[in-house]
């Protein structure tokens, strides 16, 4: 690792003046979990490292007039843990259970997770999911995009130089309007060899049901299938208005597989990663159904 | 019982070659070549040298004008401390910087300019086979006398094994099978990193590091600084082969001796990666068989890819010609090698290497058999496994063998004979596989000593046994206690071990090849033994009575009727410690039922079986292993516990390479799995469990009975797993990993 320049501001203000200082060649880390490794390989050489884990504006997580606020340096962990994100957001909590391994997620933080914009991960497919946003500030401007359109590319976000990303917003689901509906979310993985390994592929599914079992929302994101998560609108649209049955949602798999765009690696060639969106969203689909009360045989 | 060292290690306290500290130390990097074949027309070290805190550069011109011998090897003096005139894989080693920290090493190293000459490089076997393929190593320099290259070539041993006449036993068949099986090359991933650090002082080397061979990297050192040399080895976290034959502790002792100053090298996981990995295996397997199942001719050919070094591959692949063909009686066998370079990482043995790959072979080929001829699979093997007398291709009489035994009791582990239970969803199918094996020791080509044991009587009453064995987590300090305390009568608590420092330890070949618990088990009963003998004729003059009459107690010396001469008491009195050698000797020949003189090809033969029960999804071509059984008759457990481990811990390792691990190189010989990110390891969550047991049947001449048993546990894994897919899916695999999408791939090609 090369030496580098250690910077820990206080204060939000602090921090996004010391960026606005040194742009391009500062890191922001704050659990470390993906920057120390991408330092000690000589992937990542930066000349200053910002350390925001003090900065008080940046911790703490809140759901109030139906919005989740995630502090950028809210955990995985706790994410996995708040009882009451897993009562109403509980997408999102699975989807942190799913994060690498215990010791990562107790010090990776949702705000470094999106940042990093790693293809691989499984928080954006969950949180684009669930329709959620990111808050960026600088020392001149606050702006909030979107998490669907956050990432840019492999490793590349929406961030500008000076920009820290300081909250995540969640919307919290509609409940369903009448008995009995629900609302359904769902995120799986593959992975060879252990569950802590980049995945072949991830989806993450939301759907949400009126009474009669007809689907009035869905949302499907694949992760690791393409420089950024990739949204199946197609799919999701076959959903609209129907009572979801098996061969449906063959279908709907079926196109999500041709929505991903996957690059031939170590973890398998394009038409494997391709069937393994399939069957993902095939099984994640299945399971968000039957959590918004509709089993599918 | 748990291991004397367990304490100490789980709460961190045990203190490895990377934890120590050595007064006014420097820290190295190592320069590595980013091509994987590569002439090196100069280097200019000039401004990384001038770079804070620079110590110094070692390059080729540094190690001429030093005047060392440039070049260095067990088996092959094929290997250049650092490049000399040409590179021959990516990450081979081209400089050391030398800094007052590794950070300060490792900007430095970023400043030498090396201008390279780029050459086609061989990345695989076959390539470096091909007509006018371009040469790894213009020349040879074998030193083991048993290794045959072919010059001109990128062979650098070809050797072959026969016994009966193959061609005519294939006539006789009722049919005949021909299959290939490859193996991709993978790393061993020990958590103890290499490391090593070197010290000149007052004209002699102090080496410590955790290699497995400490005398042999000891002469090694002597011959190539001319001065004398220590080598030291604390506890070692892990080795499986690939520390069994030194790769830095030369070039860091240059880089001392260049330094005036004591020199520490550490690798990174990347690192080791480009320093030893297990070698790519193909192999072709020809089988005869009547129509009862019975095998009665075998050829097997295969080739080792030793890499740009054959340091140790060659050797390997020439040890494993032996073990080919099985655990089988076959009265025609011919098996054929050829080790050969290629512009990959050295290869190093890889816990058991290649016997894994060749029971791989064999025993999926034989499940093939099995199938095709209407025969249960552990049937097929009961009527060909050997028994005790029969005679190996080597001419080894065979005994102890009890390899039925073994696969009864891994069969059972799995509930053979009994279906699977139904998975959840019918896209999932299960099966049941068996494997055995046969596996050897290290034995040298003559009667020789290779293994040395001293213990000695202190004033402190305790015994001490010096050992080389290197303690790498096996357990053997606490098997060479029992055996001293067993030896003398005395209790553990009197025993105290130390192990593996070339100054204090009697010469020991190596820790490896399964070798310690045979071998420095009878030096250290040897030494038991002449101690208690000699105790007791010093107690017997202390004592006035005859020695025939007195016995090494708890304590100390007792005669029947009277008092106890406690130990310490008696060191004092008789003037100082006392001490004994012990040895092993083992290699030469034995004398045939019929008078031939047969050289031994292996001290003690291993046997072993394992069975697996696998779960295969068909949507996703995903293998789980679910169980399994496996067995092996040890002679002697002498530790069960550290058996049963040793055991599962072969299972589980070799996991890996059998489902998802491997190397990949792209065409252009950079490694593309160079972290562990891109290189999954077994973990826990996917463990299967594991039904380990103990066969003991005692080995005449082991240490109660004992025979190694560290590697066998790996070797018997990938046949078992492919046989249980074979059995769930109808399809027989004939290479690992068993990656999913080409099992899928597979799967629908049915």
């Amino acid at each position: 690792m090369r030496p580098f320049e250690y910077l820990r501001p206080t204060t939000l203000a602090e921090a996004t003046d010391v960026l606005a200082e040194h742009g391009d060649d500062a890191l922001v880390i704050a659990g470390g979990t993906a920057a120390v490794v991408m330092m000690t390989l000589g992937v990542l050489r930066p000349g200053t490292v910002v350390d925001v884990g003090r900065v008080p504006e940046l911790g703490g997580s809140r759901a109030d007039g139906g919005v989740l606020r995630l502090g950028a340096l809210t955990t995985i962990r706790s994410i996995e843990r708040d009882p009451a994100i897993a009562q109403t957001y509980g997408l999102l909590a699975e989807a942190a259970s799913q994060v690498a391994n215990v010791r990562v997620r107790n010090r990776a933080t949702v705000g470094g997770s999106v940042c990093y914009g790693e293809p691989q991960t499984d928080m954006p497919p969950a949180l684009i999911a669930m329709g959620a946003s990111a808050t960026l500030v600088s020392s001149s401007s606050t702006r909030t995009v979107p998490l669907a359109d956050f990432f840019e590319g492999p490793y590349e976000t929406a961030l500008e130089p000076g920009e820290l990303l300081s909250e995540i917003t969640v919307p919290q689901p509609e409940p369903g309007s009448e008995p009995g509906a629900g609302t359904g979310g769902c995120h799986m993985k593959f992975t060879i060899g252990s569950p802590e390994n980049k995945p072949v592929a991830n989806a993450s599914v939301l759907v949400r049901l009126d009474g009669a079992g007809r689907c009035v929302e869905a949302r499907i994101v694949l992760g690791a299938l393409g420089p950024v998560p990739v949204v199946a609108v197609d799919a999701a649209a076959l959903l609209d208005g129907e009572v979801p049955d098996a061969k449906l949602i063959a279908e709907v798999a079926s196109r999500a597989g041709d929505a991903a765009d996957p690059a031939d690696d170590l973890r398998g060639p394009v038409w494997y990663k391709r069937r393994i969106a399939r069957v993902l969203v095939e099984r994640a689909l299945r399971c968000a159904l039957r959590k918004a009360g509709h089993e599918v045989p | 019982m748990p291991t004397l060292e367990a304490a100490e290690k789980v709460t961190g306290a045990t203190r490895y070659v990377g934890d120590l500290l050595v007064p006014n130390m420097a820290h190295a990097k190592v320069l590595r070549s980013p091509l994987p074949h590569a002439r090196v027309l100069s280097i200019d070290a000039a401004e990384a040298r001038a770079a804070p805190g620079v110590v110094c550069v070692l390059t080729r011109d540094e190690v001429r004008a030093a005047g060392i011998e440039p070049v260095y090897g067990f088996v092959y003096r094929d290997a250049p401390l650092v490049a000399l005139d040409k590179v021959r894989y990516q990450g081979d080693i081209v400089a050391v910087v030398v800094a007052e920290d590794a950070a300060a090493a490792e900007a430095a190293a970023e400043l030498i300019e090396v201008d390279y000459e780029e050459l086609p490089a061989v990345m695989d076997v076959e390539a470096a086979l091909a007509d006018g393929a371009p040469l790894v190593h213009e020349s040879f320099s074998p030193i083991a006398p048993e290794l045959r290259p072919i010059e001109g070539t990128n062979v650098c041993h070809r050797a072959h094994i026969a016994r009966g006449d193959v061609e005519a036993g294939f006539r006789e068949a009722y049919r005949v099978y021909e299959d290939t099986f490859t193996a991709p090359p993978v790393q061993h991933c020990a958590l103890d990193l290499h490391a090593c650090i070197a010290s000149i002082e007052d004209g002699a080397i102090t080496v410590w590091t955790n290699c497995q061979s400490p005398f042999p990297l000891q002469r090694e050192l002597q011959r190539i600084f001319k001065m004398d040399a220590r080598v030291i080895v604390p506890y070692v976290g892990g080795g499986f082969g690939s520390k069994s034959r030194d790769r830095l502790e030369c070039v860091v002792t240059a880089a001392a001796q260049l330094a005036g100053r004591p020199v520490r090298l550490v690798l990174t996981q990347e690192e080791t990666f480009q320093t030893f990995i297990r070698p790519a295996y193909h192999g072709t397997i020809k089988t005869g068989v009547r129509a009862d199942g019975t095998i009665v001719a075998r050829h097997v050919r295969f080739t080792i890819d030793v890499g740009g070094y054959a340091i140790s591959g060659a050797r390997s692949a020439n040890n494993t010609l032996k073990v080919a063909t099985g655990p089988y009686r076959i009265p025609n066998v011919l098996v054929e090698c050829d080790a050969v370079y290629t512009n990959k990482p050295p290869s190093a043995p890889y816990r058991g290497l290649p016997t894994t790959q060749h029971t791989m072979a064999y025993e999926t080929q034989l499940d093939r058999i099995a199938r095709d001829l209407g025969i249960d699979p552990v049937e097929l093997r009961m009527r060909n496994l050997v028994v005790d007398g029969d005679v190996h291709i080597t001419g080894d009489l065979l005994r102890s063998t009890h390899a039925k035994e073994c696969l009864e009791a891994a069969a059972a582990g799995i509930d053979w004979g009994t279906p699977s239970t139904p998975p959840e969803t019918p896209s999932k199918l299960r099966g049941k596989g068996v494997s055995c094996t046969i596996k050897y020791t290290l034995t040298p080509p003559t009667r020789m000593s290779e293994n040395g044991a001293a213990i000695s009587l202190g004033e402190d009453g305790i015994f001490e046994v010096r050992i080389g064995t290197v303690n790498i987590g096996q357990g053997s300090d606490t098997t060479m206690a029992q055996f001293a305390a067993d030896g003398l009568g005395v209790g553990l608590e009197r025993i105290r071990v130390v192990h593996s420092d070339t100054a204090l330890v009697p010469v020991d070949s190596s820790t490896t090849a399964s070798r310690s618990t045979y071998h420095m088990g009878n030096a250290v009963l040897d030494a038991a033994s002449k101690l208690t003998a000699e105790t007791l004729a010093v107690a017997s003059h202390l004592l006035e009575r005859d020695a025939g009459d007195l016995a090494l107690g708890p304590d100390g010396v007792e005669a029947p009727d009277g008092p106890t001469l406690a130990y310490d008491e008696l060191v004092r009195r008789s003037g100082g410690p006392l001490s004994a050698l012990g040895e092993c000797v083992v290699g030469g020949t034995y004398t045939a039922p019929d008078g031939t003189e047969y050289p031994i090809a292996s001290t003690f033969w291993s046997f072993a079986s394992a069975a697996a029960e696998v779960e295969v999804d068909t949507d996703t071509g995903e293998v789980r292993v679910l169980r399994m059984g496996a067995a092996s008759n040890v002679g002697k457990a002498v530790n069960p516990d550290s058996v049963r481990t040793q055991l599962e811990g072969g299972l589980g390792m070799e996991l890996g390479p059998t489902l998802f691990e491997r190397l990949v190189w792209d065409e252009g010989g950079q490694l593309l799995t160079a972290a562990l990110m891109d290189y999954p390891l077994p973990t826990m969550e996917t463990s299967p469990t594991y039904r380990p047991e103990i066969v003991e049947h005692p080995f005449e001449g082991g240490p109660f009975g004992a025979k190694g048993m560290g590697e066998i546990g790996s070797v018997i894994t990938p046949a078992a797993v492919l046989n249980a897919v074979y059995d769930a899916t109808g399809v027989m695999f004939h290479e690992v990993p068993l990656l999913p999408h080409k099992v899928l791939e597979a799967l629908e090609a049915l």
